[in-house]
């Protein structure tokens, strides 16, 4: 505020910045430039005193918004052209009764169809004109894509919808090699996902979108030169309501410049006073506070099939471009996710549900598509697939680890949580688990199948847990490699019997404890050999049932 | 064209010759006599190994236990063990006491092990892969010993017995049976080597320390 503030009182004319602009106060010395004119001035300390502003707004505007938010955006990522196959298209709106052209493309422009011509007209004009009707929540999702675009250039991006997305991008020339170069790489980005955008930077985001919206594609650095720049452009760009430009022009007002002419009090007094704070908005004269666009937190998309698929190589061929989109939008965030959702719609049959779990976050294509692949294999489609659609796990930020010196580790490190969610994604989840230590007497529970720490076994601490308390804890008593999930009743007492008469070589070990918790064991462990020389961890059991077990088998 | 050229002929392979200086030191098993009669000096770290026992529990987890703790041993660059449809679970406090790492045992059950034993040696994070299949096909088994010999990690394979008649591309086939005074290990094929019968004596899978 403190630099827009001084000129503000005069509306109207070009922007100085100071109350005397003649070229001699440019040679003066510093301290005295300091004082006379803008703050600022002193602190760049260049005396050539040109108002530099403090916001650079680049306005994206689509004017094929409709028909571009049609298109298959998949297919239009490998920039092929979709809509030429069948002849000229137009899309449709239903108004005043009727269906109304709203956006049409360049063939069928070509055969003098427009938008607001009548569908009946059109047709008459070109009988092979493919007709679809608009959709407004693609129309939504392709100025979010658009934003999530521009998410990538700069920070502060906020959407002026139904067509237009504003990025703040001062802080980010510096980056990408200046203004020009910014706005080049933003245009192939947009080109790329099959959009045609018009593009203008200016100080102020208002102005910068009424630029784009007229296809002037210009770019200012100083607000001082708004004012002569807007003059010229329509009056349609401001979006007033259709009323207010008619009476402005039966007064002879067609363009921004002869409404800044007009006088201030008499235009607010005869039109809203807010059109009148959107021209000072536009010359940066009064503050334009603009919503930053929050980017969606999980990632939902969808594709309807056509013809339906009931063939599981072809599905999976149908949803890979589902898959890089959704890395797409993860990259984008510095996202990665941990779990995903696929719904399978079918046309009678309830969809079909597959959910992939990561053995830690993810964020690329291949490796996913090589998951569900897994997936896709061990399910069994009871109709054809309609419709795919995909829903993102919560979003968790994504790891990007140093790389190693030393190759061979590094790859060990990667490769475990993709062999993991593999075999996982195969035999499903139970079937995969680590080991884990139990300080605790009783066998059974000395150990569990715990989780598989990840990132963890290369940690000297960790490496530590397992072997040295390990053998703390059992310091001589022998333990078998094999422990039974459940003891197995022996035949015979005294000797015990298992595949021949035992033959006790140690023991006993009395092992008495979990009183605390309801399964108690009192037990005399041996250590005993069957004929054929295996050996076998067993016990006699003290409580009042008794009897022999099997409880373990030395490797 | 003289003799030494005729035998530097990469088609042809000679079973004890200069070849076998050059070839891969082992990975050695903790039982000298054993080692002895391998041709690395111990378990190849290439290729399949059989091991053919009737039952279980008669030694044939202890001949590996001080391979697979001189494994984990390696400290920073040790790799995971898979353990692939185990016959029963595998006890974390004896194989700690072993020296193993139990904090890297993988157990994965899987019916159809040859399966994951070959995801478990492509992937490259695994320094030993330990299954137990029947492998009836002669295909399943020919792709184990391919991805073994692939992939730089101790891969053996448990069988019956009475799979030692049938032909196996395995590195290493190693019957297992139990004799009066110890454990019989007889070497049935050896790439590099050749046949043997060795006598350990009973060993014993708490403290493989007395076997060296």
């Amino acid at each position: 505020m403190a630099r827009s503030g001084q000129p503000r009182v005069t509306p109207g004319v070009p922007l100085s910045q100071a109350p005397a602009p003649d070229p001699s106060a440019r040679r003066r010395p510093r301290p005295q430039t300091a004082s006379g004119g803008g703050r600022r001035r002193g602190v760049d300390g260049s005396a050539v005193a040109v108002p530099v502003a403090r916001e650079l707004w680049l306005a994206v505007h689509l004017p094929h918004y409709v028909l571009e938010s049609l298109q298959p955006r998949a297919t239009a990522a490998d920039g092929a052209a979709i809509p030429c196959d069948g002849g000229p298209v137009v899309v449709v709106d239903f108004e005043r009764g009727g269906k109304v052209v709203c956006d049409c493309d360049v063939p069928a422009t070509a055969s003098g169809i427009v938008p607001g011509m009548a569908l009946n007209s059109a047709l008459a004009l070109e009988p092979g004109l493919r007709v679809s009707s608009r959709e407004p929540r693609r129309e939504r999702a392709l100025l979010d894509a658009v934003a999530a675009v521009a998410q990538e250039f700069t920070p502060r991006v906020s959407l002026a919808p139904p067509d237009g997305v504003l990025l703040e991008v001062r802080g980010s020339l510096r980056l990408f090699g200046g203004a020009r170069s910014l706005c080049e790489r933003l245009r192939e980005r947009l080109q790329a996902h099959g959009l045609d955008p018009r593009l203008a930077l200016t100080p102020v985001p208002l102005a910068a979108l009424w630029f784009a919206r007229a296809g002037v594609e210009v770019a200012l650095r100083r607000p001082d030169t708004l004012p002569a720049r807007l003059a010229p452009l329509p009056l349609a760009v401001t979006r007033w309501p259709a009323r207010t430009l008619q009476a402005l022009a039966t007064l002879g007002v067609r363009a921004v410049g002869d409404c800044l002419r007009l006088p201030r009090d008499g235009f607010a007094r005869r039109f809203e006073p807010r059109l009148r704070l959107e021209l000072d908005r536009a010359l940066g004269q009064a503050p334009d506070p603009r919503a930053n666009f929050v980017a969606a937190e999980r990632c939902v998309l969808r594709r309807d099939l056509e013809p339906e698929l009931a063939d599981i190589a072809r599905l999976r061929r149908a949803i890979e471009p589902l898959l890089d989109e959704l890395c797409a939008f993860l990259r984008g965030r510095g996202a990665a996710i941990e779990s995903l959702e696929l719904r399978l719609l079918h046309r009678e049959a309830p969809a079909t549900r597959l959910r992939l779990r990561f053995a830690e976050p993810v964020a690329v294509a291949g490796r996913i598509a090589a998951l569900l692949q897994e997936r896709l294999a061990r399910t069994d489609l009871p109709e054809p697939v309609r419709a795919v659609r995909l829903r993102s796990g919560a979003l968790v930020e994504a790891r990007e680890e140093a790389g190693e010196l030393f190759a061979r580790d590094r790859r060990r490190a990667s490769a475990v949580p993709q062999l993991v969610e593999r075999l996982r994604a195969r035999l499903g989840g139970e079937a995969v688990h680590g080991l884990c230590l139990v300080p605790e007497h009783r066998p059974e529970a000395a150990q569990k199948s715990g989780d598989i720490h990840l990132g963890s076994p290369t940690s000297p601490a960790n490496a530590g847990r397992g072997t040295g308390k390990g053998r703390g804890e059992c310091p001589a008593v022998p333990r078998p490699v094999w422990l039974l999930a459940v003891p197995q009743p022996l035949e015979g007492d005294d000797p015990p019997r298992c595949e021949g008469p035992l033959e006790i070589e140690e023991g006993p070990e009395r092992i008495e404890s979990g009183w605390w918790d309801g399964s108690d064991v009192r037990r005399d462990y041996y250590v005993a050999r069957t004929p054929a020389g295996v050996r076998l961890w067993i016990f006699r059991e003290r409580r009042a049932a008794g009897g022999w077990f099997l409880h373990g088998v030395f490797g | 064209m003289s003799l030494d050229e005729l035998l530097r002929h990469p088609a042809l392979w000679r079973a004890r010759g200069p070849g076998e200086a050059a070839g891969r030191p082992g990975l050695p098993t903790g039982f000298a006599a054993l080692d002895r009669c391998l041709p690395g000096g111990g378990w190849p770290s290439r290729g399949l190994v059989e091991i053919l026992a009737d039952h279980t529990g008669i030694g044939e987890l202890s001949l590996l236990l001080p391979a697979l703790a001189r494994l984990c041993a390696e400290g920073h660059e040790a790799g995971w063990l898979a353990w692939v449809s185990p016959p029963h679970p595998p006890y974390a406090p004896a194989l700690a006491a072993c020296g193993i790492d139990v904090g890297r045992v993988l157990v994965v059950r899987a019916p159809p092990a040859e399966w994951a034993m070959e995801q478990a040696l492509r992937s490259g994070a695994c320094s030993a892969v330990l299954g137990w299949a029947a492998c009836r096909d002669r295909q399943s088994l020919r792709r184990l010993q391919l991805a073994a010999e692939q992939s730089d990690c101790l891969a053996v394979l448990f069988r019956r017995l009475r799979n030692g008649s049938e032909p196996s591309p395995a590195v290493l086939r190693i019957a297992l049976a139990s004799g009066r005074d110890g454990l019989e290990v007889r070497i049935l094929k050896s790439r590099g080597g050749r046949a043997a019968s060795v006598r350990l004596g009973w060993i014993d899978a708490a403290s493989p320390a007395q076997a060296h």
